[in-house]
């Protein structure tokens, strides 16, 4: 598998990759020169939707359809807003980018505004990530220092801003609408659609909101072509993709490839997660993120990484954030560790997800407890259903999927929580001790 | 306009009408199951309840947040619907205290009513502790709050931040701990503050004027307008053997939308207030005396024949008295009789702020009425000039002396001065005859708005015994100068003021729900209001 061009992880690893000097000497900014110098905006749409790059940062939208939704003439200022609040439990891919190659993004960002029209572009960075938020502003600086962002850019006549914000470190505001009321200075919590973002956005105006993966993509797509792009990947998920694998793995870690690649590939390859830890067998994988449903050893085995095969199994590719559990581990407590997240991160709006997420995580912290009841497996599948597909954004779905899936695999061990089905106790009639006492 | 199915029947909307109203109309009037949608306040869409089936979309949809769109089908009785409805109401009650037997809200709490229709009744429900949050917090100086309750759909924070733009109230915290607040460091006491109460759909916002004070299912309820302004915001006076226990805003899109202020809502605490004037009074050696109506309407007849055959009568009217009083005092007392109209309000006074929502700068309910019947402002020193030992003044409703010093010495250039109404104050403690007449809640009658809109008003409660409808009052006096009306009963006044005076011809044909404007430059107000 290594016969692919390196798109997003070309620099890491390569020291002071972070830096422009480094970035420039390996050919970076030239396919944003390239772009700006010779393509109209309207191509840099059209290669880009040609090129079939899909959103990174969980739903796989068309990230070309997306900028086409935006409309042309509104009167107000078009916004391009970069979620790098990557904070789902199991995905850290992006911070790869943020944190070794801080300026292909930044390259990316002015290649998307050109396209859409954007003069003031936003970093959103999630809370926790610090560090990062420095070092990226640290690169901007360096950009907006070699001319590379400001005004007049590479003397093309293209302005562009661009401000780095620093989250504070709620999961919610990953969600697009969640990240506009955030960056207003709002409560993070995602808004009513319709109106959607690409219409009335960021400041009411139109906005595109963009991940980070997404964005770095396209510097290679924009220097090497809509084709050359299509040529990795599958048909109709195109492309490479940062994967995060984490668990019981020898070597876990941030690792890109073609969409397609089976998943035992990422876990056992010898460029990768070279297999599980000694004594420790493969039970179930989490393939995109906490969010989407798991995966047991055999479909573990059999999956690729694309948006349609793993759509295929009932599940999803989502962010890319590969969850591997070994058979050390028990389903319930990890269900658990979800759980309490989705709990804590609910933002309460809406009242399924508000209520719901906290009576999940209620119950099987009471079944964990050993006070598990009969028709608990039940119950929680009727909370289940209630929040799916209820509320306004899909964090109250994104509890359940792992939930639902859980248990329909593992549904031994979380019955094994329950008491067995005993006789119920035998009802005493008071009248009976009455005659007892006579 | 859009063709539209809803429930297997179809209608007509306009394209791009809120659903859910459309819903509410096609639905013979019964409202979705809601809590935070709220025709005044922009869509949150949070409590999820008004889901609805629509043909062609496979997830349900929120009615309130979907528009009217031509072809639609929409199903909102649906098993699937109904169903869905049931467990989100579930989750609201999760936690939720179901304190109801020791919550004021019983009777009028949505979360009660909807469980009626929409309960599961055998509930899996048991999560052990509930999420236990703030109760009984003074958030201001008429609301209090308890959290537990809420079920956090936002109306009151959307009022402060949409309506009032004070800003004061958030919710605070995520998930299942969100609990709805004041900001740090600031309370809610802004004009409009108790109008979070009537959006309250539980029990969570609750008056402290009215809270503990009666179950409302006792309540029983009488259309008004408030008398607190020119601006007439429509109202319920809600009331339970005899004593009236709050005012609420009647919705009325042309006037006051949905809401009211404060000081209006509280007025109702004069009407049972100490300063009522509950019995007539003479002024006999110089002490004004309670006396029966007999002994005062004979004392009068006699001292305004003591007045000499100079004796003049001297009408002053009021901006608080209704349209008919003030017909019936200049008909009756004026033109009959021949008394002169000095005007109904002292020039420049009871005038405050225009707060630019609902408080109008004129703090009268009628000034417009009365100066349609020809009545004007007045000065102190025209009051002075009317006046004169053969003089007999008639007030109507209006503490002129309580209003200006100079007003309150004018007053004692006249042979002898009546007062009818219904409060004491300055003026009716320095009349020779006082002839207690009746409050706002205590008769019906009309008012006409800032806007020139007639608005009417109904009896909600008995004044006290003694006292008399101020119209019949008005005609008794006619007697005694020797005129009797052409009116036998209230409503002949309406109809013969409408029938006979241009400027009210608009009402000949009744007064309309939102009311009734009188003239052409209001109706142009209208368009222009939409």
């Amino acid at each position: 598998m290594s016969d692919f061009p390196k798109i997003l992880l070309d620099n890491v690893g390569v020291e002071n990759s972070h830096t422009l000097q480094v970035y420039r000497s390996r050919g970076g900014y030239k396919s944003a020169e390239k772009t700006l110098k010779t393509m109209k905006p309207e191509e840099v749409v059209g290669v880009v939707k040609d090129s079939g790059l899909r959103g990174r940062g969980g739903a796989g939208f068309p990230t070309g359809v997306k900028w086409g939704f935006v409309p042309q003439n509104s009167g107000k200022p078009v916004y391009l807003l970069v979620n790098a609040d990557e904070s789902e439990p199991g995905t850290f891919k992006d911070r790869d980018i943020l944190d070794h190659d801080p300026h292909k993004m930044i390259e990316g960002i002015i290649i998307a505004s050109y396209a859409v029209n954007c003069h003031d572009a936003f970093i959103y960075i999630r809370g926790e990530y610090g560090w990062i938020v420095k070092r990226v502003q640290k690169a901007v600086d360096e950009a907006y220092e070699a001319g590379l962002l400001g005004k007049d850019i590479l003397g093309t006549g293209f302005d562009l801003e661009v401000i780095v914000h620093q989250g504070a470190g709620a999961y919610i505001c990953g969600e697009e609408t969640g990240l506009i009321n955030s960056l207003e200075g709002k409560k993070g919590q995602p808004r009513i659609k319709p109106p959607f973002p690409a219409v009335v956005g960021f400041l009411d105006s139109p906005t595109v909101v963009n991940n980070v993966e997404t964005i770095a993509s396209l510097p290679w797509i924009l220097e090497h072509g809509a084709d050359a792009y299509r040529g990795i990947g599958t048909e109709k998920s195109p492309g490479t993709k940062l994967f995060s694998l984490s668990g019981p793995v020898k070597r876990p870690g941030v690792y890109e490839l073609p969409l397609g690649t089976p998943l035992r590939e990422l876990i056992f390859g010898e460029e990768y997660g070279q297999g599980m830890l000694p004594g420790i067998e493969l039970k179930a994988c989490i393939p995109g993120g906490s969010s989407v449903p798991v995966l047991t050893a055999e479909e573990t085995m059999a999956a690729k990484l694309d948006y349609e095969s793993l759509a295929e199994m009932g599940t999803m590719l989502g962010s890319g954030g590969c969850i591997v559990i070994g058979d050390d581990a028990s389903m319930p407590e990890v269900l658990k560790v979800l759980l309490q997240f989705y709990h804590h991160e609910s933002c309460g709006q809406c009242t399924p997800c508000r209520e719901g997420t906290g009576w999940l995580d209620t119950i099987l912290e009471r079944m964990l407890a050993g006070k598990g009841r009969p028709g608990d497996l039940d119950l929680i599948e009727r909370v289940c259903q209630n929040m799916a597909g209820l509320t306004i954004c899909v964090l109250s779905d994104a509890a359940v999927m792992p939930t639902r899936s859980f248990i329909a695999k593992f549904r031994d061990e979380f019955a094994a929580l329950l008491p067995k089905d005993e006789e119920p106790e035998e009802f005493v009639p008071i009248a009976r001790s009455a005659e007892d006492r006579s | 306009m859009a063709k539209i199915i809803i429930d297997g029947k179809e209608w007509e909307f306009e394209e791009g009408m809120n659903l859910f109203e459309a819903c509410t109309i096609a639905r013979g009037g019964e409202k979705l199951p809601h809590f935070c949608y709220h025709p005044g306040l922009p869509v949150a869409g949070v409590c999820r309840m008004c889901q609805v089936e629509i043909e062609g979309v496979p997830k349900l949809q929120i009615a309130c947040n979907s528009t009217v769109r031509d072809g639609m089908v929409v199903n909102t009785r649906s098993e699937r619907v109904e169903n869905t409805v049931r467990q989100i109401l579930e989750f609201h009650l999760l936690n939720h205290p179901v304190d109801c037997p020791i919550c004021d809200q019983v009777g009028e709490c949505a979360l009660q009513d909807q469980y009626m229709k929409y309960g599961l009744y055998e509930t899996d429900v048991d999560v052990g502790d509930k999420v236990m949050k703030h109760k009984a917090q003074a958030i201001g100086e008429h609301v209090m709050l308890d959290a537990e309750r809420c079920v956090l759909c936002s109306r009151c924070v959307r009022f402060t931040e949409h309506i009032t733009k004070t800003n004061e109230m958030g919710i605070f915290n995520r998930g299942n701990h969100s609990e709805v607040g004041v900001a740090p460091g600031l309370s809610l006491d802004n004009d409009y503050s108790m109008c979070v109460v009537d959006l309250c759909p539980v029990g969570a916002l609750t008056s402290r004027d009215f809270r503990f004070r009666k179950r409302v299912y006792r309540l029983s309820s009488v259309d008004s307008v408030c008398p607190g302004c020119a601006t007439g915001c429509n109202m319920r006076i809600e009331y339970a053997d005899g004593v009236i226990y709050r005012q609420k805003p009647r919705t009325n899109l042309a006037v006051n939308e949905y809401w009211m202020c404060d000081q209006g809502r509280l007025l109702y605490k004069h009407v049972g207030g100490d300063d009522r004037l509950e019995e007539p009074f003479v002024r006999e050696d110089g002490e004004l005396s309670p006396v029966g109506w007999d002994h005062l309407w004979s004392a009068l007849k006699a001292r305004w024949e003591g007045l000499g055959e100079s004796r003049r009568l001297v009408l002053v009217g009021s901006p608080h008295a209704t349209l008919e009083e003030l017909y019936g005092l200049k008909s009756l007392l004026a033109d009959a009789a021949g008394g002169r109209v000095l005007g109904h309000r002292l020039d420049g006074t009871e005038m405050d702020r225009d707060d630019g929502f609902l408080m109008a700068a004129d703090r009268t309910p009628n000034d417009q009425g009365a100066r349609r019947l020809g009545y004007e402002a007045f000065t102190a020193s025209e009051l002075h000039d009317a006046g004169g030992e053969d003089a007999l003044l008639v007030i109507l409703d209006n503490d002129l002396a309580g209003l200006d010093e100079a007003a309150a010495e004018a007053l004692g250039s006249y042979g002898a001065v009546a007062y009818l109404g219904w409060r004491e104050n300055a003026t009716s403690r320095v009349a020779d005859f006082v002839l207690p007449g009746l409050s706002y809640a205590e008769k019906d009658g009309v008012f006409v708005n800032k806007d020139g809109r007639a608005q009417r008003f109904f009896k909600a409660v008995d004044g006290p015994r003694q006292a008399r409808e101020d119209w019949r009052l008005i005609a008794e006096l006619g007697e005694i100068f020797g005129h009797t009306p052409t009116w036998r009963a209230h409503h002949d006044l309406l109809s013969e003021l409408s029938a006979r005076l241009d400027a009210f011809g608009a009402l000949a044909g009744g007064i309309g729900e939102e009311g009734t404007l009188l003239d052409g430059d209001s109706a142009a107000k209208e368009v222009e209001r939409g």
